[in-house]
Formats: C-alpha cells, structure tokens, sequence
C-alpha cells in the first residue's frame, strides 16, 4: 500500500497547533516516515500542489483570503481534519464576532479602511465540509498522534464525550467551582487535556471548546450564585467558541 | 527591460509574508515587505476583561513566544494594579523564558534557517545526511518544551504563570531533573555555537543599524529589565517606550509598523548580543569569542549567530536559576492576593523576536479599558526592507532572479519573522 499523501495548512491563527505537530520530538520522524507528507509550509519548502488523502487545517476563516485558500484546499483533499480551536469553533479572533470589523480595525488600527478583507470570523465547518474536528488551544500532542495513528489504519479517532471535570475528579482535585468559587468552565468543556490547568491549581477556560450537550445554562446560573457579574461569564464562555457552538447560548 | 519572478510559498518562516520587489532600468521602483497574516484584534478581544482573565488570551497571540506574551502582559497587568511578586515568582518566570528562547532559537536556527545554508528543503530532509545534527536539535527543542511545561503546565499556552505568581509552584524532582539533563546537553549547545559561526554569512545586507533592547538592570546579560538602550547611548524609560515604536498603519500589511522619528531599526537577538556581549555568561562569552565574528556587527545575517550564542546563553542562565531556587528553599506559595484598582501598566521584556510592550488601562473593577502591545516582528519590518534595499541595490547586477529571491528569503527567515502562519510569496518584477 502507498504511503497516505499528507498536507498541513495554518489559516489565520497562532501556528500553535502546527507548531504542537512539530513538537512530537519522539515521533516526528516516524510520523513523516509514515506518511507522504507533500505540503508543509512552515516547516519545509518543497511543497507540491497535488491531491492530498488527508489535509490537516489549522487556524479559522478571518480573511476572503482565508476562505479561498480553504475552499481550494478542501477541493484537493480526500479527508479534511479541523485541528485546534480555531478550526473546530473560530477560536479566540472569533471573541469579538459581536462587533462591527469597521469598529474593530478603528479601535485596533485606528482606520475604518477594511485593508484586509476581514470578515466575520467562522469555524472550518461552516465553510466547507469537514470530517473530523480535533480540538484543544493547542491541541494535545497525544491526540494528534493518536489521530494519526487512527487515520493510517483507515479508523477515526477517539474524542472524548466527557467534560474536564470527569478527568478533574479522577485525579483527585479539589473542585474549584464548588470549593474556591473561581470561574472554571470545566463542568462545560470538553476533556481530553487530563485537567491539566485545575490540576495547577488554574481554573478551566474553555480552551477545548463545549462538551456534547454542554449545560450552560447550568454553568451560568452557579457563576451568577458564586457572585460573577453577567459580563464575565459572558466574555468567558465566549472565549474560544463564540463562532459556532455557543452564539445561540449566549 | 522587464523581467518577473515570482516564488510561490516563502516557506520556513512562521507567517503569512510577502515580499515585492520591483526593478525598473536597474533601480528599484517598489519594495514592500507585507504581513498578510489575518487581522485577530487582540486589543479588542481585551477590552471589559477582568485583568485575571487577560492573560490567558493575550498569550493567544502567538504560539512560539507565547510565554513572553503571556508574562509580559502579566507583568504590564501588575504594573497596573500595584502587585509586587516575589524573588522565587521572578526566578521561575525567567526559568520559563529561558525554556521559550531554547525552544524557539533551537527551532529556527536547525528547522527555519539551516536547510538554507546547507543546501536542504528542510531539516527532516537533512536526516539522511546530518542525523546527529537533526536529532541534537530535537532533544535541544524536547527539553526546553519540558522547561515550559513545568514551568506553565503545557508547552504553549500553558495557564499555571498567573497574575501574582504561579497557580502551582514546580516541585523539587521536577527541577532537578531539569537541571540535570540542562548540564547533559550544555555541549550539544556549545556545538551549536561552533555549527553557526562555521557558516558563510554573506554580507549584501551590512549598513550602519540602530538596535534597541531592553536594558537589564544589574550587570549581567537579561531578557528582563526596567528601561530600554539604543546603540546610540541613550536610555529610555520603560513608560517611554512610545519612543521607540510609535506605530504607522499601512495599506499593505496587517503588522503596525514601528518607526522612530522615521528610522528603521533592528531588535532581537544581534541587539542584545550587540549591546551587552560583555555581560554574557562564561561559556556563551568564550563560544562568541571563538566564533571570530566581531560584536557589534552591522550584519543583520549575524542575527542566527547571536541566536545561537544566546541559546549556550540560556542552558548556562538555566543551570544558576534552578540551583538558586534550591539555595533559597523552594516553597509552594500561593499567588499574591490582587486588589482590582484603576491604573494604567506597562511592561516591555526581550522575547526571542525581539523587543515585545503590552500595555494596559484598567478600570476601578479591573477591567481593561484599553489594550496596546508592540510585537518585534512590527518593529523590524521597516529594517527588512531596508536590508531588502541594500541587497538589492548591491546584487541585482551580478545575481540572477533565482539567486536575488534566495537572497531575500534568507534575510526575511535571519530575524525569524514570526507572523503566525506560513508565508506566501515573493513577488519580484524586473522592468
């Protein structure tokens, strides 16, 4: 069997988590022995503009550029996996998708002029079809490779169902919502990071994006109990997923 | 005559980038080194959060140096809200930069900008032929992932550095065992060291510079410090560093463009190795020494030399922290309790880029009213271009288009420009 042919593309973002793919220090090169990888931009510059089995896209829809690029990429693509926040929900750009882009470039730039064709910030999915979403700001390494690993044997990967808390409570944290009273979106957020913030003593903040039916109406009325202005908990929950799962909850 | 060029992909970099060059009848018409990276308003995703919850996205910016992001917009916060923290949070926030400028020097100088000078398209290409050279990279690059991960709870975007200190302070068996496998690589950087100063640094860039970085407050080498020095002598106040980067807004980029008084300037690490080699650590001082290269050098391409030299710079400064941490007593104490208050704060600290400001206005409640952060790549874009001007100026006679675009590309990936993302083109026209 010929070898997958790979791509790996950043929309606007951080470049976290293809920064998190070349951070697999162990595995890197079995990761690259394993596939074909064809396109790679940030890390290599023999790219080629072919068909790809499977296109790893990182980064949200900001720019007419964006959208383009992406359009192009999913039309080469057999699979195309959404990895990171920003893919999955329109990540932390997508915080301020409230707002008129005119009173963002003044406030930021100082110019209504929009230079740069920003648009209202969307996840991959509501812009091309997409098959499989990895979440996380960035993403954990041992998904991504799991990922991988899953894609190579013809399977899809395994994302948990489960909120962070049910990680939290396994090692044994103290629950920071009920006992200190601090902001934590755990009970709302996707696990699969093993409670690693809480685990620091730092609550939760959504990073990963809502948990399947994620009861926010539950998380709010406990943080308006615990005293937090609505505002707050608002711009909170808003964080990473303002784009897609949250806009009608909030 | 017209001639075009034009290469797809600017790869290697860490950003959305294009450079457009055009030459008319030998001279050059056109120059522009645009960021195309997608505007993502930070500063207004600031705006009505609590200072605690600040932080944590403006660290979002970038994933490379988002520790410098997240500590220098913690620090800019308590700036603002009057919180002093203590030596033990000083000392393992530091630790933390040093675990970013391993990480990301190690990354740019093996992955971003070798392959040039070795002739690779990248450095998993090099396997074959350099495999110890790849492999001390990655384990160079592993280890400081694992200083950021104790220090911040994950490698980016780690949340345990909070306002006031630290969510959980590293345990003991975590540092030892970092400081141990710091002094078993400690060679694998001096050889770093040696590796960058063997390469041939073509000098078509060399013109008088001014640099600036941020000025540490005692006598030895510091990413951390209360004012900002200027290669001419002067010395700015750390509230002053409008000064230095009063931004222009351009048409073509989504980077504000830093331009003092009009002049292009350099920051990163040729500047700081520029201005203060004499405060260096032992081991970093003698490899600079040997490397018979003269400091300070005009040569923006020396930049992946001083990277380098910092690199030994930060194994040697990591070692001393986590053993003066020991030397004090490591304690698990909790942040220092913060009282929200209005007030405006400001914070500037060296990141591996370069020179990166936050600054910012909170309310009575602690929230922010206004957001402003300066990032390195905006403060160099003009000097690219001016070094763009030179290398053109000097080369286009002698050079062919292949040769002129790599020349390009090789001063755009020596200061490491790091707009997020990958790069895209470089446009050259020839009339």
């Amino acid at each position: 069997m010929s070898k997958p042919k790979v791509g790996i593309f950043g929309l606007t973002g951080c470049a976290g988590c293809q920064l998190a793919i070349i951070n697999c220090e162990d595995e890197l090169l079995d990761i690259v022995g394993a596939v074909d990888l064809k396109s790679f931009v940030m890390a290599q510059s023999n790219n080629e503009e072919t068909e790809f089995d499977v296109a790893f896209v990182e980064g949200s829809v900001v720019t007419r550029e964006d959208e383009h690029y992406l359009k192009e990429i999913r039309s080469k693509s057999g699979i195309l996996v959404a990895i990171g926040s920003c893919a999955c929900f329109g990540g932390i750009q997508a915080a301020a998708n409230d707002r008129e882009r005119e009173d963002l470039l003044q406030i930021v730039y100082g110019t209504k002029e929009n230079f740069y064709e920003a648009r209202k910030v969307a996840a991959l999915h509501e812009v091309v079809k997409v098959e499989l979403q990895i979440p996380g700001c960035p993403i954990e390494k041992s998904e991504i490779i799991s990922g991988i690993a899953s894609l190579l044997r013809g399977d899809t990967p395994l994302i948990p169902t489960y909120p962070v808390c049910l990680e939290c409570k396994y090692k044994e944290n103290l629950c920071l919502l009920k006992e200190r009273g601090d902001m934590c979106l755990g009970p709302v957020t996707r696990a699969g990071c093993d409670a690693r913030c809480p685990s620091h003593g730092v609550a939760c903040r959504g990073c990963r994006g809502p948990v399947e039916e994620a009861n926010t109406a539950s998380e709010y009325s406990i943080l308006l109990e615990k005293g937090y202005a609505e505002e707050d908990i608002k711009r909170a929950l808003r964080t990473f997923a303002y784009a897609t799962e949250l806009k009608e909850k909030l | 005559m017209t001639r075009k060029i034009r290469v797809d992909h600017l790869s290697r970099v860490e950003g959305h980038g294009r450079i457009k060059v055009e030459i008319e009848d030998g001279k050059i018409s056109e120059l522009q080194f645009s960021i195309f990276e997608g505007p993502r308003f930070f500063e207004a995703v600031a705006l009505g959060r609590k200072y605690d919850q600040v932080h944590s996205v403006m660290a979002r910016i970038c994933a490379i140096c988002s520790a410098g992001h997240k500590i220098t917009s913690i620090m800019a916060l308590e700036d603002a809200l009057g919180v002093e923290v203590t030596e033990q949070t000083k000392l393992l926030r530091e630790l933390y930069y040093h675990g970013m400028f391993i990480e990301s020097h190690v990354l740019h100088l093996y992955f971003l900008a070798l392959p040039d000078y070795l002739g690779y398209p990248s450095a998993i290409a090099m396997v074959s032929d350099h495999g110890p050279v790849v492999e001390r990279a990655l384990q160079m690059k592993k280890l400081a992932n694992d200083i950021q991960e104790v220090c911040s709870g994950r490698p980016i975007h780690g949340e345990n550095p909070v306002v006031g200190g630290f969510g959980q302070v590293p345990s003991a068996d975590q540092l030892r065992t970092l400081h141990d496998r710091l002094q078993e690589y400690l060679p694998a950087a001096e050889e770093t060291v040696s590796l960058f100063a063997g390469l041939d640094y073509p000098s078509f860039t060399k013109a008088p510079t001014v640099f600036y970085a941020v000025k540490p407050d005692g006598d030895l080498f510091s990413y951390f410090g209360s004012s900002i020095a200027c290669s001419d002598g002067r010395v700015i106040a750390m509230k002053d560093y409008r000064q230095v980067c009063e931004e222009k807004v351009l048409p073509y980029t989504s980077a504000k463009q830093s331009l003092p008084g009009g002049q292009p300037f350099m920051v990163g690490a040729l500047a700081r190795v520029n201005l203060f080699a004499s405060t260096l650590t032992p081991r970093a001082a003698r490899a600079l020494e040997q490397s018979g290269i003269s400091i300070p050098s005009d040569n923006s391409l020396h930049n992946n030399l001083a990277q380098a030299v910092e690199t030994l710079y930060s194994f040697e400064r990591a070692i001393d922290i986590i053993e003066d941490l020991f030397r004090r007593g490591l304690k698990q104490e909790p942040p220092v309790e913060v009282r929200p208050k209005a007030g405006v704060g400001i914070a500037g600290t060296e990141v591996p880029r370069g020179t990166l400001y936050h600054e910012y206005e909170l309310d009575d409640e602690g929230r922010v009213v206004k957001a402003n952060v300066v990032t390195p790549t905006a403060q160099n874009q003009a000097n690219i271009e001016k070094d763009f001007r030179n290398c053109v100026t000097r080369m286009h006679e002698e050079a062919d288009d292949v040769q002129l675009t790599k020349y390009l590309e090789m001063i755009a990936r020596a200061y490491d420009p790091c707009i997020s993302c990958a790069a895209h083109y470089v446009e050259l026209v020839r009339r």
